[in-house]
């Protein structure tokens, strides 16, 4: 074991998994990109084969099930604009964690960091709810990116000046936050006609403009989007997002090469912080218009499992998120259809992800006898 | 006192015990991070056969089996697949979560007030169980404790005191050294992660059937993280671990009194300590706390990398 990242604990091969190069020797592109997408196409089948199965033997019906997780986002206005407001914080929280994992580090920690985010642009939204839009909406979401950075920055300098873990130090921040946010909630703006934690309303200004007719799309999806464009051009074509890709590969010749690699790593878990923390603040100025607890949903583990399948690739990051939103909304139609419970879903959502990972390794077999 | 410490040893079983599990298997090498996920599992599974079948003990064992099937599918993955531990890891805490939720929810339904059942009988040990303060707290305990007592002293054991045990721990410090001297790698990180991981399942059943009575979902709240936070303090060592566990059960305790303790401040800061103190206690133990040297990291013996 080399001394240059004591850090514990180095994953396996070390570095984030990536899929293997898809240019074998003889291959064209259009091979590649066949090797690339039949394995996501045939991890989905299978899971939702062996998800329809266990749906079939829990004595419901598989079809009506499935039916309903695929379709009901295409189904109705509605539909679509509930799943494009579950997509933000997804695709949001999958940067949180895809973005350090570019430098090897894993964020667990996006939940924390969304509600603080959240916390932070409420803050704003409500002290300040007498300004104008112009001036509030850009002050709350930034309030919320610096908020979701300095919460993941406690991690960073855990990480690079005392060396610890940053998987168990973003999952305990996670649990400090929920404790945190209730206090703000109960105690600093309480709301005592909500029936639940909860902050009082932003104020007016601080309000996402909706799109279209009723029911409207918030314009933080058209915000988010031009996001998606920025990091990939970003992560492909700069300076600094070379340095983070070869440091995920090889952390050792990067530091010989002169990349400050744990600075870097501290920067990553950073940035991928204030991502988390812009979709709390999103979601605050979009869909809740204030700070409630139990907001951050389960789209910790949905951002992971979509920063997992995205492999590395920031560009396929934004669709793989929106199956998966695609997905999580479908969930709700088949309990109500199907009376399946949503748990489901998660599991069809951890199978796609093994099933990716076992694919790896057909992959290599076939290619191997070919 | 007396009132204090019989609030913390029960804790202090669920820490030891999925500790326990997890140095197990990370003393050969393989890094679980399956805990939160296989110990709600264990929860739903412990308190829904409880529940069916009337036997508390049947409850314990079949948790231990399903934690058990959930580390044979991560020790496939890894060893026989080679797949990076951490990422499989995390994707069976998913599935596992999923599951727990899921078979609750198919067992017993949406009820209005949840189901309960009888939590664990505890046992007296005669005249010991007299001794003032600690008497009540530790001679007075369910068979779980006593469990946990005897598994700490034999895995020390084992460990450290047995040629088993060296061999054993030698596969997770230096997997090709051992390899060469005729020790079984996979075997070894095999059976360990199938017995830790139903120890870990087994320490989240505790939870219903000696805490609550009833399942909740999120009632491990985040233990099952500070659980591998115990076993880095404990530096991967079973004695280590049942006194880092003690430090840990009173962390708990104390968050979980903080409504009635005051104080004056806001309860949720006192709630927060246990974590807190994790994350104050993390920067210490990652100085000095040795790990095995090759947590984390698959065996390859055709690799021709060194070590």
């Amino acid at each position: 074991m080399s001394t240059v990242e004591q850090t514990p604990p180095t994953p396996g091969s070390g570095g984030p998994p990536s899929a293997p190069a898809p240019r074998g020797h003889g291959s064209g592109a259009v091979t590649g990109v066949a090797w690339t997408v039949l394995p996501y196409v045939a991890s989905v089948v299978l899971a939702f084969l062996v998800g329809g199965l266990l749906i079939q033997a829990m004595g419901y019906s598989a079809v009506d099930a499935l039916e309903a997780v695929l379709t009901s986002s295409f189904d109705s206005r509605f539909g679509m604009v509930e799943t494009l407001h579950k997509w933000v914080p997804i695709v949001l929280c999958a940067y949180a964690f895809a973005i350090p994992l570019a430098t090897g580090k894993f964020n667990i920690g996006a939940e924390g960091q969304l509600l603080l985010g959240a916390t932070g642009g409420a803050a704003i939204g409500i002290t300040f709810s007498d300004l104008p839009a112009v001036l509030l909406l850009p002050a709350m979401l930034v309030a919320g990116v610096l908020a979701g950075a300095l919460w993941a920055g406690i991690a960073a300098v855990l990480l690079v000046r005392f060396r610890v873990n940053e998987v168990l130090s973003t999952v305990l921040l996670n649990f400090v936050s929920f404790r945190l946010i209730d206090w703000v909630a109960t105690s600093v703006w309480p709301d005592a006609g909500a029936g639940h934690p909860a902050t009082t309303p932003v104020g007016d200004g601080a309000r996402l403009p909706l799109i279209g007719e009723a029911p409207g799309l918030h314009s933080g999806v058209l915000l988010v989007l031009a996001l998606a464009v920025f990091i990939a051009v970003g992560m492909r074509f700069t300076p600094t997002g070379f340095e983070m890709r070869a440091v995920g590969d090889n952390p050792r010749a990067s530091l010989i090469n002169g990349v400050k690699t744990s600075r870097l790593a501290g920067a990553g878990l950073v940035i991928g912080g204030g991502a988390a923390g812009l979709a709390g603040a999103i979601d605050v100025a979009g869909v809740q218009g204030r700070m409630l607890e139990g907001m951050q949903s389960n789209f910790l583990i949905l951002g992971i499992i979509v920063g997992l399948m995205a492999r590395g690739s920031m560009l396929a990051l934004p669709f793989i998120a929106f199956g998966i939103a695609v997905l999580e909304f479908g969930a709700g139609t088949m309990q109500l259809v199907a009376s399946v419970p949503v748990e489901m879903v998660l599991v069809i959502e951890a199978l796609i992800l093994l099933f990716l990972l076992l694919s790896d390794i057909v992959r290599n077999r076939l290619r191997g006898a070919a | 006192m007396s009132e204090f410490l019989t609030l913390v040893v029960p804790m202090w079983v669920v820490f030891t015990l999925a500790a326990q599990g997890t140095i197990l298997s990370g003393r050969t090498g393989v890094f679980n991070v399956t805990q939160e996920g296989v110990m709600a599992l264990g929860a739903s599974v412990g308190f829904v056969v409880a529940y069916k079948m009337g036997s508390n003990l049947g409850g314990l064992l079949i948790a231990f089996a399903v934690g058990a099937l959930v580390g044979l599918v991560l020790t496939v993955m890894t060893t026989q697949l080679r797949l990076d531990q951490f990422v499989v890891g995390l994707a069976l805490f998913f599935a596992a979560t999923g599951a727990a939720g899921l078979l609750y929810r198919e067992v017993i339904g949406v009820t209005m007030t949840p189901p309960k059942i009888d939590t664990l009988t505890k046992h007296e040990i005669p005249l010991l169980s007299d001794i003032p303060v600690i008497g009540e707290p530790l001679f007075r305990q369910d068979y779980v404790f006593f469990f946990v007592v005897l598994l700490s002293v034999g895995l020390y054991w084992f460990m450290q005191r047995t040629g088993a045990g060296l061999n054993f721990r030698s596969v997770g410090e230096n997997p090709k050294a051992a390899d060469s001297l005729g020790i079984n790698v996979n075997l070894a990180r095999t059976w360990s992660t199938i017995v830790g991981s139903g120890l870990v399942a087994v320490a989240g059943a505790y939870f219903p059937l000696h805490f609550t009575g009833i399942y909740t979902d999120g009632m491990i709240a985040g233990r099952g993280w500070l659980v591998i936070a115990l076993a880095f303090l404990g530096g991967w060592r079973p004695l280590y671990v049942v006194a880092g566990a003690a430090f840990f059960a009173g962390m708990d305790v104390l968050g979980q009194k903080a409504q009635v303790i005051g104080l004056g401040v806001p309860h949720q800061f006192i709630e927060m300590l246990p974590y807190v103190a994790t994350l104050l206690v993390m920067v210490f133990a990652f100085r000095w706390a040795r790990q095995p040297a090759h947590l984390g990291s698959n065996y390859d013996r055709e690799s021709r990398l060194a070590g």
